[in-house]
């Protein structure tokens, strides 16, 4: 009987263990799906609201930091087919309607420019085990009205005796799985990706090319900067990334030099592709990093850079309230970070930050040199301090650029720091 | 009469513990089949069922002359050659030989050439080991 008891802990142990997370781009009850986007010159967050039921309403928020254009949205179901149209923008969302679930494409366009974001829309089944419960609970029901008429009719024993104990082990199952049920594997809901269970997480490495159009750009000249994604063992596009930090990729774009400074959230305009277009006032060489990470898998950082040519050429928009420092606004604690050990950065926010990309605060730093690229995230220090805790890994020269949004949009706080040996 | 019930509540437990295991082995066999898989795109849609050694794929939408399918599995990095899929009925074609090195997640991309163009689907479709 415990070997028995034994051999079932251990086999829901297992099922428990080899349970697969679920997909990245999902919109489900409870759960919006929320994606940054650099578009028509805007920073914004495109929001799908969690669906409770479908056939059902759909609605498709913007948030703009500060502001952002109308967009012209399109959805269509790639299971069936089914497109539908609406604009949104913010203060003003759009209402669409889901005939099913599963696979679709909300293409985004404004200013000439579009977004093609693939998600999935997920109704929760239930976990499937109600069943037992139930099914446990109705025949101890049964069987104790039956209990109770044997017991009415037959003065012997032994028949009540076999209904009763039945009627316990239809109690002991039901109560056996109302005590399980959190550990024990939920169905997975209507319209998810199909999955095998149990199978090793984790995909191969992303292969970039990164690209400009044009391949040279002039400073002062719009331009787009395109990742290319490829699968570092297939060769094939890479079209399964993952929401990460509220966006499915953020580049950052440096000058050598630290002058000049871009965090973006480029558009999916096809399998495997991203573009964003930029301005850059001067010309040289420009770093570009690219976070993201696939499904299945853990973050990636991928690198590149491209060449600005003509003549300086100072631009009309500097871009996203790209501001310096002004004195006292960063506080770097101990003043002579030691490489290795953690550092505490301060910055004194103008306003009062409200979450962007999930987060309060970014912290982003780079080498001098361009070797290194970090990026952590401020510590829910109440109040419009923005608190940091930042190792750098080795000595050396550091540009660093604090990020926090407020009404008046995004601000970014460039400063400096040296890592002595 | 005490340790007969005592015996029964145990008994329940064992049977409660059997059923739950025939549970499970139900939800895996259930979530580990392949299952046919509809993706329409803007010239096709299609619905595709394939197993180790077939992929059967059915027109619902457009007519194509030829229909390719190439396989990937992106958590294990595998890709198999492009098979071309006869056409076994109109708006019915089907690839046959060894399309799958193992059983598991797989990306699939039909390419379907036609009169109303060319069009590549990619979806994912489970197939049993």
């Amino acid at each position: 009987m415990i070997r028995l008891l034994r051999l079932f802990c251990l086999a829901v142990l297992l099922v428990v263990v080899s349970a697969s997370p679920t997909a990245a781009h999902d919109v489900r009850a409870g759960a919006d799906l929320r994606i940054a986007q650099t578009i028509a010159g805007a920073e914004l967050t495109l929001v799908i609201k969690a669906t409770t039921r479908v056939p059902g309403p759909l609605r498709v928020e913007v948030i703009g930091f500060p502001s952002a254009p109308a967009l012209d949205l399109r959805l269509r179901s790639t299971a069936d087919g089914r497109v539908t149209h609406g604009t949104a923008a913010p203060g003003r969302p759009a209402q669409f309607r889901v005939e099913e679930t599963g696979p679709h494409e909300l293409t985004v366009g404004a200013g000439g420019e579009t977004a093609v974001i693939p998600f999935r829309v997920l109704v929760d089944r239930g976990s499937g085990w109600e069943f037992l419960i139930y099914g446990g609970l109705f025949v101890a029901g049964l069987l104790l009205v039956g209990g109770l008429l044997t017991g009415a009719f037959n003065r012997r024993g032994r028949p009540a005796v076999v209904v009763t104990a039945v009627a316990a082990a239809g109690i002991s199952v039901a109560a056996l799985i109302v005590v399980l049920e959190p550990w024990l594997p939920a169905r997975p809901p209507d319209g998810a990706e199909p999955r095998p269970t149990g199978s090793a997480l984790g995909r191969p490495y992303v292969q970039r090319v990164v690209t400009t159009v044009p391949a040279r750009p002039a400073a002062g000249e719009e331009f787009t900067t395109r990742v290319e994604l490829f699968d570092g063992s297939t060769g094939r596009p890479v079209d399964d990334l993952a929401v990460h930090h509220e966006a499915m990729a953020h580049l950052v774009v440096t000058s050598q030099d630290g002058r000049y400074f871009r965090h973006v959230h480029p558009l999916r305009t096809a399998p495997g592709r991203l573009e964003v277009r930029l301005r850059a006032d001067r010309p040289g060489r420009y770093l570009t990093y690219v976070e993201l990470e696939r499904t299945d898998s853990g973050g990636q950082l991928l690198t590149g850079s491209f060449t600005v040519a003509g003549p300086e050429r100072p631009t009309a928009s500097p871009g996203p309230g790209i501001q310096d420092a002004a004195a006292g606004t960063v506080t770097v604690t101990p003043a002579v970070p030691r490489a290795g050990r953690p550092a505490t950065v301060e910055v004194a926010a103008n306003g009062t930050p409200r979450p962007w990309l999930g987060m309060a605060g970014h912290l982003i730093v780079r080498a001098e040199d361009g070797e290194f690229l970090g990026h952590v995230h401020e510590m829910g220090t109440p109040g419009s301090r923005l608190r940091f805790t930042f190792g750098f890994p080795v000595p050396g020269r550091y540009f660093a650029w604090a990020q926090y949004a407020t009404d008046r949009g995004i601000t970014t706080v460039p400063f400096t720091v040296e890592v002595p040996r | 009469m005490i340790r007969t019930k005592g015996m029964k509540g145990l008994g329940g437990l064992v049977l409660a513990g059997l059923l739950a295991v025939v549970v499970v082995a139900f939800v895996v066999a259930r979530t580990s089949g392949g299952d046919p898989v509809t993706t329409a795109g803007t010239r096709y849609a299609v619905t595709v069922t394939a197993d180790r050694n077939t992929i059967d794929v059915r027109l619902d939408r457009g007519e194509a002359d030829t229909v390719t399918v190439a396989a990937v599995m992106p958590a294990m990095g595998h890709a198999m050659p492009e098979a071309t899929a006869r056409k076994a009925a109109p708006g019915h074609f089907v690839a046959e030989g060894d399309l799958f090195s193992m059983g598991g997640g797989w990306e699939l991309s039909v390419r379907l050439t036609g009169p109303p163009g060319e069009e590549t689907l990619t979806f994912t479709t489970l197939v049993a080991d």
